[in-house]
């Protein structure tokens, strides 16, 4: 299990993260959504540690997260995939696979994995020599996506991986988060996108101005109030 | 015609050492995204311990170069941490004064040591230029020529095939994916400023030794040098780096001869005017571009 308790981070004296706590359940998909400027991508770079929290902690399976340097979470068995994809431009496909097994020495290990990547993901074989720069959006998607798989995470972070996608992409990303839950990869999603996230979550968080407003399954709450108050905010949705 | 080749080859074996010069210049800016004025005196203190070896010690050449490169190293990462690690990310400004003052205090610290303007430094090769027909090479421009190439193809090689290539080259092309795929980015700049300057060592020991002098404005001359190489390379790019180094030293040993010395440096400044004006990318395009465009 993977557990947020109290956490708070901060820009300068802005407070981005009032005291977030959740909890993402092992095998689950768990998704956060919440209007901009909410803090979700703030509460992703902290779990992922670019940012270190003021105070809280942050548990995998117990250990503790928080205060860790990025690579040290990594090897801890974290992976974000980062809003906007960041893959690197001018490496080619099979280097960014390579890059995301950095914390990794088991060579054979690591040529297999690409494969299975392959596999998955056949148009990144396809383009394997070709630099990721060049790729389409979907296409730099399913790398980071394999980029971060390659460092075989117990907990897959994606951080809106429907940005900016076409309907179709969008479509068949999240049926790739299924397909990886189903293999038994924990994901906890920040989406935009409340109607797919929905569909694929079994759990899922409402986070308002820092702080996390609402907790519980899918249907648990009618589809159009989620969206209303992932998008708008709570006071709006009084009003 | 018998001038103009034997310029260009001339030209050629300076301009190698400036594309070292730039080659250093470029991993610190693309890994950092930070100019470093003060890399230029880094490698002038590894010439000063390099002339201290040879006068007290009367050291041999590769002695002497051991010296430089490692003085040139170890003052790399002073700078490092006095002017860039303490720096939050985006300071990009701040880096660059700072080092600015470090040049400064470089510079005074050489003065101060060795009070004298001119100091003498050990030549890298003696005996008669090899002829080839109407043409004469330098026995030590050869020198120069082949340790600048083999050292430009070991950077491209711990570039491109090693662990910590691959470190610096995701490093270059996006920070903050560097840190979520596992780099330690904390550990891996100081190496990389380490490793830069002492590819400027290696550069500042090949032309000091063809000069056999050294003065206290080395450190402006190898950050001037390495500065407009770069530019004209473009940004970020180590053949780039080579190209417009070797470059450089073409049209400074032709206009030098054609039109002498003081106009020399005046043509260097025009063609690095032309080049940000028409083409700011440089010879090769960019590593670093397309990522700054994006982030």
């Amino acid at each position: 299990m993977f557990e947020v308790s109290d956490i708070v981070a901060a820009y300068g004296k802005i407070e981005a993260l009032k005291g977030v706590s959740l909890k993402v359940e092992s095998g689950r998909i768990t998704c956060l959504l919440g209007p901009n400027g909410a803090g979700k991508t703030t509460l992703m770079m902290t779990i992922a540690g670019i940012l270190q929290p003021r105070r809280g902690s942050i548990r995998l399976e117990g250990a503790e997260l928080a205060g860790l340097s990025p690579a040290r979470i990594v090897s801890r068995g974290v992976a974000l995939v980062p809003e906007n994809r960041l893959v690197f431009p001018e490496m080619s496909v099979r280097e960014n696979l390579l890059a995301g097994a950095y914390q990794r020495r088991d060579r054979a290990g690591i040529d297999s994995d690409i494969e299975r990547m392959y596999a998955r993901f056949p148009r990144l074989k396809e383009r394997r020599d070709q630099m990721a720069g060049t790729l389409s959006g979907g296409e730099q998607q399913m790398l980071a996506v394999a980029r971060a798989l390659m460092s075989r995470p117990r907990l897959l972070l994606m951080d809106e991986p429907s940005l900016g996608l076409a309907p179709l992409i969008v479509a068949e990303i999240f049926d790739i988060i299924a397909e990886l839950n189903r293999d038994g990869t924990t994901i906890f999603l920040v989406e935009q996108n409340a109607h797919m996230a929905l569909k694929v979550a079994h759990q899922f968080f409402l986070m308002e101005q820092g702080r996390i407003t609402f907790s519980g399954t899918p249907g648990q709450l009618a589809e159009d109030e989620v969206i209303q108050r992932a998008y708008l905010g709570t006071r709006r949705a009084v009003g | 015609m018998v001038d103009l080749v034997q310029n260009t080859i001339d030209g050629l074996m300076i301009g190698s050492s400036y594309g070292l010069l730039a080659l250093g210049f470029t991993l610190i800016f693309g890994v950092m995204r930070r100019l470093n004025l003060s890399y230029g005196p880094s490698v002038m203190i590894g010439g000063y311990l390099g002339t201290v070896v040879y006068l007290q010690f009367g050291a041999g050449p590769l002695t002497v170069a051991a010296a430089v490169v490692v003085g040139a190293a170890v003052a790399g990462i002073y700078v490092e941490r006095l002017c860039f690690a303490p720096m939050k990310a985006g300071a990009a400004i701040a880096s660059m004064v700072s080092s600015f003052a470090i040049w400064m205090q470089l510079e005074q610290a050489a003065i101060l040591v060795l009070p004298r303007h001119t100091y003498a430094f050990p030549p890298l090769a003696t005996g008669a230029p090899i002829e080839l027909g109407p043409f004469a090479i330098r026995v030590d421009h050869l020198v120069m020529l082949g340790s600048a190439l083999g050292l430009a193809a070991a950077v491209q090689l711990v570039l491109y095939r090693t662990r910590f290539g691959l470190a610096l080259r995701a490093i270059i092309g996006n920070p903050v994916a560097a840190h979520l795929v596992g780099v330690d980015v904390r550990m891996v700049m100081p190496l990389a400023f380490a490793g830069a300057s002492a590819i400027g060592g290696v550069a500042g020991f090949l032309v000091l030794a063809v000069d056999q002098q050294i003065t206290p404005m080395f450190g402006m001359w190898a950050t001037l040098k390495g500065l407009i190489a770069m530019m004209i390379g473009g940004l970020g790019s180590v053949p780039g780096a080579v190209l417009g180094g070797l470059l450089l030293g073409v049209i400074e040993a032709q206009s030098q001869w054609y039109f002498g010395p003081q106009i020399r440096d005046l043509v260097a400044y025009f063609v690095l005017f032309a080049f940000l004006a028409i083409r700011p990318r440089g010879l090769v395009g960019s590593m670093s571009e397309a990522s700054t465009q994006k982030a």
